[in-house]
């Protein structure tokens, strides 16, 4: 049934395009989408500005996981600091984090800093807020008998915390990620100079749909993977949850 | 080896002068000898639990003080005493085998001896072909098993049990009880051993202290004058329903006393 | 000794205003960095200004019509589906495909189908919310508590009056947390759609403020901004919270 209904829309679609009812330069036809996603591939191009939007997924992704898995564990070491600092991360985190994007531009300029930077924050909250909740649900059980056992700080930290906060932490990791190549995409459409998100708004400016579809399939083709990949971390990381 | 010397230890939980101020336990004075099976009984709140995690050197206590072998207890002594709990603090995302061997690390024990003390423990509890499951795959009983294990192959001369059993069925637990006895006799550990069943404390201890309801005093001291390992017919014996009736008068009020002020039943 | 959670984190606040005042002020280029104290002046100079209250009343028009649709929108395309399984299993699969594409990459094709204005905005702030909607409608019709469907049958009751006097009341508090998750949907979605179309709107005064350099009035409309979304945001909340409880009335 599923794919009745895909083959309806799709060929819909062709149908539309080939009697001329579909306006060709809002939704071109999809042999021409199919024709500009091969031709972008194989220049290059299209490779390189998904390049440039992973870069700044890496890098955003990087510092926002070092800030935010410091700072919630650190956080998470005290009862008091916690009920402290998450009302304000969380209530914070209810901001669209897009309007941000402004500040960034201003300071960073109009290239890859301004949304590594726009990456960074959105994928911050997610794990901090994680790490939090992941390390303060420790059983304390697990802490008192690897102690009575003789474990030092860092083997109770490696051998115990670690493993047990390790799901909780490893989902928010990947919220962040998700979130951020979200945000990354967001910015480079508004206002950019490179990646993905900018080509296809330069494509759309200029008149080319055949090609902006083609960038937004690749676009889409790239959430997928990332979507999978994280899921797949994600389960391999909860294989050892207890009932 | 002079086992494990208890004097005026109290415990209490709130700070001083506050009026919610919890005295969990107060003045308890045991000397345990090497080589005895002593079982703490009371009723719930009255601070037996309290009492084992000062022996531990897992809490600090608000007076009095606990001397194992002449050297008073400061904090964990991974190389002397053995902790049992009550909630299951196997390691879930570790297989059996796994635990056991984390608990050696911690312990520090060279990496070279740690397969064969733990291919020991596995055997001691007979759970060697359930060494590579995880503890959710497990039993109840099981997991338990497992637990002592860990803390068998530790080989520490003491060992200390928060109501190992209080989650298995009786069955189960009366079984267990057995398999302690028998390992009790080879290896001759000075066990202190919390349990809320009269039949437990009896079947196992060679002594047993009595608490009071909360604040927890230890009321009287019974003894059981049987060798270990205890034989399965000692279940059934006379002299076993005549100490358990004992307890039994004795724990009577304490229980009603703690139910009535409410003291964690 | 108690503490109280409430003051720390006020004075936390405090401290980082006083921090960020102070740096700003003696490190800060004030082409790129503006001080609370500056900020705080400026929005207030944004609130005199009728043009930038237009863009934002304009934003918040949008907001409410995207986020109107969205919920009756969603709410009627959900219904069947939940009731359906034929539908559902047909039409979900797609919904949920469409819903895992990050939207704005389509967002510069929203802008050649509905042009420059708050169509555009509306638009795309009603594709934000209505997976929300339809997702959480679709999950409660299919959860609504099977005692009070054999209840309803064994009285006799015929599918209309089912789906009015059973489905449809069970679904409210379900209803209002889709209602606040969609809230947060269309917000990023008008916000989204402002930010893009620099030509009026929200887009057009924070390119203006950010190429003639000036941080503290695009901090203030930030602000502003800010602040209408945590409006709107509690105002949700609140109201999944008091509407969308259930009095315990039945046995």
């Amino acid at each position: 049934m599923q794919i009745a209904c895909i083959a309806v829309v799709f060929g819909g679609w062709q149908i539309g395009s080939t009697t001329g009812a579909l306006d060709p330069l809002i939704l071109p036809p999809l042999s021409a989408i199919a024709v500009q996603l091969g031709a972008v591939l194989r220049a290059g191009s299209a490779w390189a500005a998904a390049g440039v939007t992973l870069a700044e997924l890496a890098l955003a992704f990087a510092l926002a996981a070092a800030a935010g898995l410091l700072a919630g564990f650190a956080i998470s070491r005290s009862a008091f600091v916690v009920r402290v600092f998450d009302p304000l991360i969380a209530g914070l985190y209810a901001v669209p984090t897009i309007l941000l994007f402004p500040l960034y531009l201003l300071f960073f300029g109009i290239g890859p800093p301004s949304k590594i930077a726009l990456g960074t924050t959105m994928a911050f909250f997610p794990i901090v807020l994680s790490t939090i909740a992941g390390f303060s649900q420790v059983k304390r059980v697990h802490i008192a008998a690897a102690q009575s056992m003789g474990a030092s700080a860092p083997q109770l930290f490696w051998h115990v915390l670690v493993p047990d906060a390790f799901p909780v932490v490893i989902a928010g990791l990947r919220m962040g990620l998700v979130l951020g190549f979200l945000a990354i995409l967001g910015g480079e459409t508004i206002t950019s100079n490179a990646g993905l998100g900018h080509e296809i708004v330069t494509m759309a400016e200029s008149l080319e749909p055949a090609k902006m579809f083609a960038y937004i399939v690749v676009a889409v083709a790239l959430a997928s993977v990332l979507n999978a990949l994280t899921s797949y971390v994600e389960m391999r990381g909860r294989r050892h949850e207890s009932a | 080896m002079q086992g494990i010397s208890i004097r005026g230890v109290s415990q209490a939980f709130g700070a001083a002068g506050d009026a919610r101020r919890v005295v969990a336990l107060e003045d308890a004075t045991l000397d345990i000898p090497a080589g005895e099976l002593v079982c703490l009984i009371g009723p719930s709140g009255c601070g037996k639990s309290s009492l084992l995690d000062i022996i531990a050197g897992l809490a600090k206590p608000v007076a009095g003080s606990v001397t194992i072998d002449g050297e008073p207890v400061r904090g964990p002594l991974p190389k002397r005493v053995g902790f049992v709990f009550q909630e299951n603090a196997l390691f879930p995302w570790l297989s059996v085998y796994d635990n056991i061997v984390a608990g050696l690390t911690f312990q520090g024990v060279p990496k070279d001896e740690r397969r064969g003390r733990a291919d020991e423990a596995l055997a001691a509890v007979g759970l060697e072909a359930f060494r590579n499951h995880y503890p959710r795959q497990l039993s109840g009983g099981m997991k338990q098993r497992a637990q002592l294990a860990r803390a068998l192959s530790l080989q520490t001369e003491i060992l200390l049990m928060d109501e190992p059993f209080a989650a298995l069925d009786e069955q189960t637990r009366l079984v267990l009880g057995e398999d302690l006895s028998v390992q009790l006799a080879k290896t001759r550990k000075t066990i202190v051993f919390v349990t809320h069943s009269l039949v437990e404390a009896v079947f196992l201890a060679d002594r047993i202290a009595v608490f009071t309801a909360r604040p927890g005093r230890i009321k009287t001291i019974l003894t059981v004058d049987e060798p270990h390992p205890r034989a399965p017919g000692f279940m059934t014996s006379a002299k076993l329903t005549g100490l358990r009736n004992a307890l039994y008068e004795l724990l009577h009020d304490e229980v009603r006393r703690a139910m009535e002020t409410g003291a964690g039943v | 000794m108690k503490r109280h959670p409430y003051a720390v984190r006020l004075g936390v606040i405090a401290l980082l205003l006083i921090v960020w005042e102070v740096l700003a002020r003696r490190f800060g280029n004030p082409l790129f960095v503006a001080p609370p104290s500056a900020t705080l002046a400026a929005t207030a100079a944004l609130l005199n200004d009728p043009a930038v209250v237009q863009a934002l009343l304009a934003a918040l028009g949008e907001i409410a019509v995207a986020f109107a649709i969205a919920v009756a929108a969603g709410v009627l395309i959900a219904l069947p589906l939940g009731l359906s399984s034929f539908w559902r299993g047909a039409m979900l699969p797609l919904i949920l495909g469409l819903y895992a594409i990050p939207q704005v990459t389509v967002l510069p094709l929203f802008v050649r189908i509905f042009g420059l204005g708050p169509p555009t905005k509306i638009a795309f702030g009603v594709t934000h919310g209505i997976f929300v909607v339809i997702l959480t409608v679709v999950a409660a019709v299919r959860t609504v508590d099977p005692i009070l469907l054999r209840a309803a049958a064994s009285l006799g009751a015929t599918r209309r009056q089912v789906i009015f006097d059973i489905v449809l009341p069970s679904l409210v508090p379900s209803l209002f947390t889709g209602m606040r998750l969609a809230m947060s949907g269309v917000l990023l979605g008008v916000l989204l759609a402002e930010l893009y179309v620099s030509t009026t709107g929200i887009g057009f005064f924070t390119q203006a403020f950010t190429n003639a350099f000036a941080p503290a009035k695009l901090f203030g409309l930030i602000l502003l901004l800010a602040a209408i979304a945590i409006a709107l945001n509690e105002a949700m909340r609140v109201a999944e919270r008091r509407l969308g409880r259930w009095r315990e009335n039945t046995a």
